[in-house]
């Protein structure tokens, strides 16, 4: 039998478990005495160690069930573990390495030694005194008492499960067998179908306690979650609303976008044709068919929609790790974490993120002395947040530290000739500038953790190459707050074709103001640079025949600017001459070394000919 | 000591399998059976620790079998063996006794797993 077909789901499934463990443990960490933590973490590694038994990978499925025994015990006394938060943090941390290195070099490689030394020791130590050697306490307040009446029990069964109703049928048939089940609900007749939830709950009359109950449920197996109680079930409403769902390999769903790109251009192409000819059939069909494949776009589009928490996901414990790494006490909060993006925006976002979220850490808030010396909570507040209008999602990183000093940053500005001489304020836009050359940072000593200014220009760079936009608004003494603008999907956008030289580019629309013939009678000079006078204004032109370094004849004759504006900053790029406007599709854009930072993607054209996208952000 | 299997299936290319997943366990395949009326006699002859039973066979399917097996002995462990898509006739074999279910194509693993399941 050929496991490796089932890799890539091992890979995607054992990462969203330990992803859960991650999530359970900062939870826990927070609430020590809470149990739900517990239980969430035991479970996410019940699931996680089947997942890898079934893999064959045995050094996993033995460092997760030994630390799953563990967690087996600490479920009665959530509170006398968090002594050992920190080893199951490693214990998830090497997990996840071990995914990794299975998966390459197989699991015989893996060797969990001296973590599983630590886990024997945390129960030999604790055993004599801690009282979460005992399974379950005598006295259970939450739970009646043994033999006391019925008890509802809610039951789910693990969404990867095939035929759930089935195996809701056994866990019920060992229910049975502790006791007398009544009130069961859905009705019998409901695990019979396919499209069964894997939600049902009954009353059980029997004299086992809660552990035991669990316990037995358990071994019918694929069981998630064992509730006891009349808590809120989840809603019906909600659990219809998850419609059914299928996993899909993202390059599938890549290779379709190829497609459907490669459908857009030749529709353009189509277009063009249908336009030169008489037909009016063959104007009819073009017509069908670019509605059509306007459709098709929009579905796959939809298809390749992401929640952004599952990059998110990681944060908190970035955010932790980074905090008690740097002396510093940060609550996390995340918002909006079911936005949607598009997956090849969201895959590339995780590193800027981090970048923002280490210099709020490092740079935002402060130390706890100084945070209480400043009339502030000792705590200092990070929150990512992430929300979306139609076409447009924003992600904001904010602090409540110290905000960026821009007394600081002003010589600098200066220096850099982007404020006058004698200016004794920098609006936020110019901070942004200065923070985003390579190299500067506001950092009073360099750490390990930010480095040196490493940081802001690659993620304004990515971000732009993105499409997007970075803004920051920063107040002394309140925080800061940095706001990413991005474009809820990519791929496909409409561009103007400019010819340079031998080359055409792309120029994408959204980027520009206006088209205007460049009249060398109103170059003028602004601040030291090349300006044109367009109408009543001065825009600082960019020859893109000098810019890239164009050899050759130049065109005879006028040739035209594209103006292109970036916020409230504009450019004229000058041009040899404008080609037409053509919908392209943006491709992955690793720029080869040496390559010049104004491009943000390459596109194949109509004709088959590739062309560079400029990115109008470097150029203004 | 090794746990007796009882493999019964109408394909013999399933039987090698199951018999195959579970020799490696260190199970010992004691008998095989092709239709569910050969499954009762056998069971009532080999008295196996274990019966991993196919749904679908001629001359006496699978549930009958459950329940012909379950009626001489209830404690009878039985795995029933379905293909996707039978989720109706799983629920119905669970209610005639069988111990648990695993869903072709099988994964060792998962087949083990479920092993361990109703002989635990």
């Amino acid at each position: 039998m050929d496991l490796s077909r089932y890799a890539a789901l091992f890979l995607t499934e054992s990462r969203e478990q330990l992803s859960a463990c991650g999530q359970a443990l900062l939870d826990w960490e927070r609430t020590p005495s809470a149990v739900e933590p517990v239980v969430s973490l035991f479970r996410a590694m019940h699931t996680f160690k089947g997942m890898a038994a079934a893999m064959g990978y045995a050094n996993l499925t033995e460092l997760a069930h030994r630390t799953e025994s563990v967690l087996d015990l600490l479920r009665s006394d959530p509170a006398a573990g968090r002594e050992l938060i920190d080893l199951f943090f490693r214990i998830t941390d090497a997990l996840e390495q071990g995914v990794a290195g299975a998966m390459e070099g197989g699991d015989a490689k893996l060797n969990f030694t001296p973590l599983l030394a630590e886990l024997d020791q945390a129960s030999v130590s604790t055993t004599p005194t801690g009282s979460w050697a005992i399974p379950a306490r005598a006295a259970e307040p939450a739970g009646p008492a043994a033999g006391a009446g019925a008890r509802e029990i809610r039951v789910t069964i693990r969404s990867g499960a095939v035929m759930k109703g089935a195996r809701a049928m056994l866990a019920l048939r060992r229910a049975e067998s502790l006791g007398s089940v009544t009130a069961l609900r859905p009705q019998p007749a409901a695990f019979e179908q396919e499209d069964f939830d894997g939600h049902f709950s009954f009353m059980l009359q029997t004299p086992a306690d809660e552990n035991e109950i669990t316990a037995a449920l358990r071994a019918s197996g694929e069981v998630a979650e064992v509730a006891f109680g009349s808590a809120a079930a989840e809603p019906a409403a909600e659990a219809a609303a998850r419609g059914r769902q299928i996993r899909i390999d993202l390059r599938r769903l890549d290779a379709l976008m190829n497609q459907v790109g490669e459908l857009v251009v030749a529709k353009g192409r189509l277009a063009e044709l249908a336009e030169a000819s008489d037909s009016p059939e063959l104007k009819a069909v073009a017509t069908r068919i670019s509605r059509v494949t306007g459709d098709l776009h929009g579905e796959v589009v939809q298809a390749r929609m992401t929640p952004v928490w599952q990059v998110f996901d990681r944060f908190p414990r970035v955010v932790r790790d980074l905090a008690r790494q740097l002396g510093r006490r940060v609550r996390f909060e995340v918002e909006g974490e079911e936005t949607q993006l598009d997956r090849a925006i969201l895959d590339d976002l995780g590193e800027p993120l981090i970048h923002l979220l280490r210099n709020a850490v490092d740079h935002g808030v402060e130390r706890p002395a100084a945070r209480k010396k400043a009339g502030k909570p000792e705590e200092g507040l990070i929150r990512i947040s992430a929300a979306s209008d139609r076409t447009t999602v924003l992600i904001r990183v904010i602090d409540d530290g110290k905000g960026i000093d821009r007394s600081r940053v002003l010589p600098e500005a200066i220096a850099a000739g982007m404020l006058p001489a004698g200016a004794t304020e920098v609006p936020d836009d110019v901070l942004l500038r200065v923070l985003s050359r390579p190299g500067y940072s506001t950092a009073e000593k360099v750490t390990d953790v930010s480095g040196r200014g490493m940081g802001m220009d690659a993620v304004i760079s990515k971000v732009r190459a993105l499409g997007g936009s970075v803004e920051v608004q920063t107040a002394p003494g309140t925080g800061s707050t940095f706001t990413l603008r991005l474009p809820m999907t990519l791929a496909i956008v409409r561009a103007l074709l400019a010819r340079v030289g031998e080359e055409r580019y792309a120029i994408p629309l959204s980027g520009i103001a206006e088209t205007v013939e460049f009249l060398p009678d109103r170059v003028a000079a602004l601040e030291g640079r090349e300006a044109y006078v367009l109408r009543d204004t001065l825009v600082p032109t960019v020859r893109l025949r000098d810019r890239f370094g164009v050899t050759g004849a130049r065109p005879a004759g006028r040739v035209p600017a594209v103006i292109v504006e970036v916020g409230d900053r504009r450019a004229a790029l000058v041009v040899d001459a404008l080609v037409g406007q053509q919908e392209i599709v943006v491709e992955p854009f690793d720029a080869p070394k040496g390559t010049l930072p104004l491009f943000s993607g390459a596109t194949i054209l109509g004709d088959g000919a590739p062309a560079l996208i400029v990115d109008p952000a470097a150029l203004v | 000591m090794s746990h007796t299997v009882l493999v019964c299936d109408d394909a013999i290319f399933m039987r090698t399998m199951i018999s195959d997943i579970l020799a490696q366990a260190g199970f010992e395949v004691v008998g095989e059976a092709e239709t569910g009326r050969e499954a009762v006699e056998k069971y009532r002859q080999l008295k196996p620790d274990l019966v991993t039973m196919d749904i679908v066979m001629p001359d006496m399917g699978g549930i009958e079998a459950v329940r012909e097996i379950c009626k001489d002995d209830a404690d009878a462990r039985i795995l029933m063996c379905s293909a996707m898509g039978q989720q109706a006739l799983v629920v119905e074999a669970i209610q005639a006794g069988a111990k648990d279910f695993v869903v072709k194509p099988f994964q060792p693993s998962r087949v083990l797993e479920a092993v361990q399941r109703v002989l635990g």
